[in-house]
């Protein structure tokens, strides 16, 4: 993962703000930095969205494709994730540099997303047992500058909010053979119902106290984090440890219950945005790679 | 929330397939930088792709402003040069002001014949309209794409989907053709606005919007759009053309026309849509196959199912209904019918007399006749409507403008059609299309499309039988004669790099009179350790024609230059056939020469192929060649060159044929043509020489050494020709025949019935042993081109070779050129392209050269024919000697040798009671009253031209002698008129 170096010094002073809720940035402890997002932004892709958090960029690309059920659970449909770390986001992800985080993010993305509280799999079923839309959910991190979980996340919930599955239609001739029919329409799909969506947020504990989205210097002050998925009902779906040091149960306490709050906050916004860029249409302006 | 298991690392998905749309035109060219606008769309649609999954496709799009609208009138545009004219003047009573016409899809898919008419000019094709006739016709894009080729034509296209102010993109909810309905009168629109808006003297100049559907109108009406431009119902548009009433019979009937035609009795079942006939096929319970009709009764059919590999079954069908519709050609779905209701083919001879005898065929009596696979057709799968050539049957109601049409084609229905010119039409050969076949109308609808000339006239039946043919006739497109050279043509220092210089070697051409196309020339000398060198020198075609080009495609197309009597139909431009490629003496041509070091014993020492520059020293007829041989006097080279080559080409025939080649025979006759009318005034057989034979041994060895050269070096790739050997019930009638004058013959292998022709003589009997080769020639199989690659069986029968192609001709056969390709490869004079590694897409290009060559065969016995009965016409009645060839139920075919004419003499008439008539199978013999026909008999016939039917006349034969009262007929002893009378031209 990407670090930076730290001086002792510096993480002092880190960790003083931090205990008077002054972050380096000027932030408090439960704020994010600037983020943006637009959706839409690779026109080959049947969802994709752009997620800029301070200098941390990630691109989500999801395509849908018609696979088998799994058989435990023929009615549904699934999620795959793919991790890209480039190069690009940071030179340590040269060569096989960034797969083992690559796996660790969609491992993390499995468990949070691809379940039938998440996301509404059953719309995904086409024909139960023999078709269903697989989503291929493709992650590109440009850019590192912490936080990526919550990055991915938030990408990821837009881009399932801008995805948009071609209608089809099962047709069967007298012999039962079964034929998929596609709409000639490009207009005529299918939208995902993203409201249950979980975004993650990720607390790391610096000190005594905890921040949300940490910046790199932050990160490499803290010992661990602590990752929680959170509905827009406040519902905490997942949470998973990660980082090296330990956490009392006690501060686990504290920081799910931050998660809970930032998390909820986090959402309304974010679908207000989403669906403020939707209502703008063909007038939208891309901004894509450029701005 | 269980995991799902492992986590595989998937590839990313993120990239799909973008393709850069390539339609967009050049920029502006000419020196100064053009600032081009350019905006950037995309279009994007989802496909199915064939393993079942669906793909969003994202095309780039880009969009210009520097698109000229192509008018004379316009001062606005930048255009360089201009396609339509300002006096765009029609006489149309609907539009009396100058006017530019835009004709929607619908109009051209089915109205292209009315497009294609000299009268309609300035017309702006969209290309909305160009891409979707692409998309739903090929045949119809290629014409249309003519038509603009065309400059008297002005046909202007416009692209208006790149067009910054023209280009729209599609709405939700807004089907396809919705879209590209408002695309076209979005740019209707923009032309009028822009016509109106260039200050130039425009005269009112309008643009007419044709579609021939209401829904269409109704919405430029709608939107307000008919202040700018007029949009009319292309029937509406062309009727009011006045000055030209003959172009309403070439509309073609549009959907509402066809029902008031029609009775309400529904005739036939209801054709299934596609979607049920594809998982019909796929399940089994339909198949597809190839529809032809019989020839002779039309109300029977077979359907032929493409099986593995070459062979294929065929299923019968029988009755109007279980025909249901299908045209010859066609590709149908059939079912087939419980096995109880098969039935046996009927061999009665019917022919479509019109709607009195509307039902099924009675039943006939079928005690023998085995029943065969039965079916009927549920579906058409494609339609395979060409323009029938044929003559209009013009209706017994005066005023009625509604006529069959009787196709020349026996398998083809009559049509009905509407035309108003009937009586001018009458007698003269036309074509006319389908437009459908509604299920309530005995006969199938169409169109007049344009007249070829009156029947009986000698162009107009060589066109017949061109188009029946399907022979590609026409003159070479510009985009053709672009890749010829340029004139005029001389050889380069770079074309001499990888060629011999053979200038100075004795090379003569030997060909029969008249031949401008020579594409063979010959020399041998003697060389300085005692032995020969023979040199075959073929015109280096390749050269000329390179791969992929128009010229190259339009000549593996045609395939084969198709001769006919009088009349040559090219397969290269004539720059190329008869002049640059032909080897004709005294210049300088390219060659593709094979070159071999022999022994007096004619036994090849050494091989080897070269491209090469000659200069052929003689052009000389068979006659003249075989003079020269003979007159002991002349000792020049040219001589000497051809007796060394005669002498040699006698040794490589008696090898061959002690291999066990065959030497079989067919007449081929030969008219004397009236150097002025063009008429013939004299027909015989073609006459051999053994000049003939010496130019046919060296060009038979230079395929075989060619073919195995090529073979060597591309085993999967070669070209080669083979010759399957017959199954021997092909010969049972052989066999019978030889029998039946107490001659054996063997038919075991090529050698064993070589030498049993060679032994067959009856004396007395002459001509026996020709008519006994004829007759084995009627057994052979067809010889056929393959790829290497896709067959393992090499030999040709005929020759006795184990390998063989095609290398001498590459001026009239494209075969050859295909071959000089890869010889050229192998000996690294020339660089390979793809195709020509390709052993599919070769595969593919034999299948068409079969074709091809099997039709211009066709073609070629059709004008003969033709030329004889013009001969008999002008002859009156004749009375020759003939032999009896084949003897068959109810009729003898006679062979009469002095024309190469072959006839057959019917013995029961519908108007004669018929004489008892015993056919014997075994003999075969006829025994008519007393007198017993057999095979070889001789009998003399008269011949006369049977006129009766214009459109299938022939040649009839009666017996004279021997004399069977109530079957021969007088000996008319009105012999040839001395003078003839002169033919109506």
């Amino acid at each position: 993962m990407a670090t930076v170096q730290v001086s002792e010094a510096e993480k002092v002073y880190i960790l003083h703000g931090i205990r008077d809720d002054l972050r380096v940035d000027g932030r408090g402890c439960e704020d994010y930095r600037h983020m943006e997002i637009e959706t839409d932004v690779v026109s080959n892709t049947d969802g994709s969205a752009k997620v800029t958090l301070g200098h941390t960029a990630v691109l989500v690309g999801i395509k849908a494709d018609i696979g088998k059920p799994r058989p435990l659970v023929p009615n549904e449909g699934y999620l795959e994730f793919f991790v890209d770390c480039s190069a690009n986001a940071t030179p340590e992800f040269e060569g096989r540099g960034g797969e083992e985080l690559g796996t660790e993010l969609s491992n993390t993305l499995y468990k949070v997303f691809n379940n039938k509280h998440s996301v509404d799999l059953k719309s995904l079923c086409i024909c139960p047992g023999e078709h269903c839309w697989v989503l291929y959910v493709d992650v590109l991190l440009l850019q590192c500058d912490g936080n990526l979980y919550d990055a991915i996340s938030i990408a990821i919930k837009a881009a399932l909010f801008n995805t948009k599955i071609p209608r089809v239609r099962i047709s069967t001739d007298e012999e039962g053979g079964k034929e998929i029919e596609l709409s000639d329409d490009p207009y005529d799909c299918m939208r995902l119902n993203v409201e249950n969506v979980p975004c993650i947020v990720t607390l790391c504990k610096v000190g005594h106290r905890h921040v949300v989205d940490a910046t790199l210097q932050e990160k490499a002050c803290s010992v661990a984090s602590l990752i929680i998925s959170v509905t827009h009902k406040g519902t905490v779906t997942c949470t998973r440890k990660v980082g090296g040091g330990s956490l009392d149960s006690e501060s686990i306490f504290e920081m799910t219950e931050a998660g809970k709050r930032v998390g909820k906050a986090l959402h309304a916004p974010l679908m207000n945005v989403l669906q403020q860029e939707e209502h703008l249409g063909k007038k939208k302006q891309k901004v894509g790679f450029l701005g | 929330y269980a995991n799902e298991g492992a986590v595989q690392s998937t590839p990313t998905h993120l990239l799909v397939i973008t393709i850069h749309s390539h339609a967009v035109p050049p920029p502006t060219r000419g020196g100064a930088v053009a600032v081009i606008a350019i905006m950037l769309k995309s279009k994007t649609f989802v496909k199915k792709t064939r393993s079942g999954g669906v793909m969003k496709i994202v095309r780039e799009h880009y969009l210009r402003d520097d698109i000229w609208c192509g008018s004379e009138a316009c001062t606005e545009c930048k255009q360089e040069s201009t396609v339509l004219q300002t006096d765009a003047c029609m006489e149309s009573s609907l539009c009396s002001y100058p006017h530019y016409l835009i004709p929607d899809t619908n109009v051209v898919l089915h109205q292209i014949d009315v497009l294609e008419d000299a009268v309609i000019r300035n017309v702006i094709i969209l290309q909305t309209v160009l891409q979707e006739v692409r998309h739903r016709s090929a045949p119809v894009y290629k014409r249309l794409k003519d038509i603009i080729h065309e400059k008297e034509k002005h046909f202007y296209t416009f692209t208006n989907e790149h067009h910054r102010e023209t280009f729209i993109e599609r709405e939700p909810g807004e089907s396809a053709n919705d879209r590209n309905d408002r695309a076209i009168r979005v740019a209707a629109k923009w032309y009028s606005q822009h016509l109106k808006t260039s200050e130039s003297d425009t005269d009112g100049l309008k643009v007419v919007l044709l579609t021939n559907d209401q829904g269409n109108k109704q919405k430029a009406e709608e939107s307000g759009l008919l202040y700018l431009f007029t949009c009319i119902l292309v029937e509406e548009y062309i009727k009011s053309l006045t000055a030209n009433p003959e172009l309403v019979d070439r509309l073609a009937l549009s959907n509402d026309d066809k029902n008031e035609i029609t009775s309400s009795k529904v005739l036939f079942p209801e054709h299934l849509p596609l979607s049920r006939i594809q998982a019909g096929i796929k399940s089994g319970s339909f198949v597809q196959g190839t529809f032809r009709a019989s020839r002779d009764n039309y109300l029977e059919a077979t359907v032929f199912i493409q099986g593995e590999g070459e062979d294929g079954t065929e299923i019968l069908i029988q009755g109007l209904q279980n025909l249901n519709r299908a045209v010859h050609q066609d590709v149908v779905a059939v079912q087939l019918l419980p096995r109880n209701q098969w039935v046996a083919p009927s061999s009665v001879v019917l022919q479509d007399e019109g709607a009195a005898k509307d039902d099924n065929v009675e039943e006939e009596e079928e005690e023998k006749a085995v029943n065969i696979t039965t079916g009927k057709v549920v579906g058409i799968i494609k339609r395979n409507w060409r323009p029938f050539c044929g003559m209009l049957n013009v209706s017994q109601i005066k005023e009625s403008t509604r006529h069959l049409f009787t196709p020349a084609d026996r398998r083809i229905p009559r049509i009905r059609i509407e035309t108003r010119q009937a009586s001018t039409l009458a007698g003269q050969r036309i074509m006319v299309s389908i437009d459908g076949w509604p299920k309530d109308s005995r006969y199938p609808n169409g169109h007049f499309v344009r007249s070829l000339g009156g029947a009986g006239e000698k162009d107009t039946e060589q066109e017949v039988l061109l188009l029946e043919h399907d022979v590609p006739h026409q003159a070479f497109s510009q985009a053709v004669l672009n890749f010829l050279p340029k004139m005029p043509w001389a050889i380069t220092p770079e074309d001499m790099v990888r060629r011999e210089d053979l200038r100075h070697l004795t090379v003569c051409s030997v060909d029969p009179p008249g031949c401008t196309d020579i594409d063979d020339a010959l020399h041998c000398r003697e060389l300085e350790n005692g032995n020969l060198e023979v040199g075959v020198h073929i015109a280096d075609v390749s050269h000329f024609i390179r791969p992929g080009n128009a010229l190259d495609k339009e000549a593996a197309n045609r395939g084969t230059t198709v001769y006919l009597c009088g009349k040559r139909i090219d397969m290269v431009p004539e720059l190329l056939s008869s002049n640059l490629c032909s080897l004709r003496s005294n210049v300088e041509r390219l060659a593709f020469s094979c070159i071999w070091e022999m022994n007096h014993e004619a036994e090849i020492l050494k091989t080897r192929f070269t491209k090469s520059v000659i200069n052929s020293k003689a052009s000389l007829t068979y006659a003249e060649a075989q003079m020269r041989i003979d007159d002991t006097n002349k000792n020049d080279d040219i001589t000497k060159s051809l007796r060394g080559l005669n002498k040699l080409a006698k040794i490589l025939k008696r090898q061959r044929i002690e291999k066990g080649a065959l030497t079989l025979s067919s007449l081929e006759v030969r008219f004397h043509m009236d150097s002025e009318t063009h008429d013939p005034i004299d027909l015989q057989t073609k006459e051999l020489m053994e000049t003939n034979s010496m130019v046919e041994e060296f060009m038979l060895l230079a395929n075989i050494s060619v073919a195995q050269k090529i073979y060597d070096e591309f085993q999967e790739c070669a070209l080669l020709r083979k010759h399957p050997a017959p199954p021997p019930s092909n010969y049972d009638i052989l066999l019978k025949a030889a029998k039946s004058k107490d001659v054996a013959i063997y038919t075991d292998t090529a050698k064993a019935l070589a030498d049993s022709l060679d032994v067959a003589k009856v004396d007395g009997f002459p001509y026996f042993n020709t008519l006994l080769r004829i007759l084995a020639t009627r057994c052979m199989m067809q010889a056929v081109y393959f790829c290497s690659g896709m067959d393992n069986d090499f030999h040709h029968y005929g020759l006795a070779s184990p390998i063989y192609t095609h290398f001498t001709s590459p001026i009239r056969r494209y075969a050859d050129i295909i071959v000089h390709r890869l010889l050229a490869v192998a000996i690294g004079a020339d660089s390979t392209y793809p195709d020509l590694m390709d052993k599919h897409k070769q595969s593919a290009l034999c299948n068409n050269l079969n074709y091809r060559h099997k039709m211009a065969q066709y073609a070629q016995r059709a004008s003969v024919a033709f030329h004889t009965q013009l001969f008999f016409k002008s002859r009156g009645i004749l009375n020759e000697e003939g032999f009896v060839l084949f003897v068959r139920k109810n009729a003898i075919i006679v062979l009469i040798p002095k024309f190469g004419l072959e006839g057959t003499v019917f013995f029961d008439s519908k108007d004669k009671v018929a004489p008892s008539i015993v056919f014997d199978e075994e003999g075969p013999t006829l025994t008519i009253q007393q007198h017993t026909f057999r095979i070889f008999d001789k009998v003399k016939v008269t011949i006369s031209l049977d006129a009766s039917n214009i459109q299938h006349q022939k040649i009839r034969m009666a017996l004279t002698d021997p004399v069977i009262p109530g079957v021969s007929v007088p000996v008319p002893d009105a012999e040839p008129q001395a003078k003839k009378p002169k033919l109506d031209r």
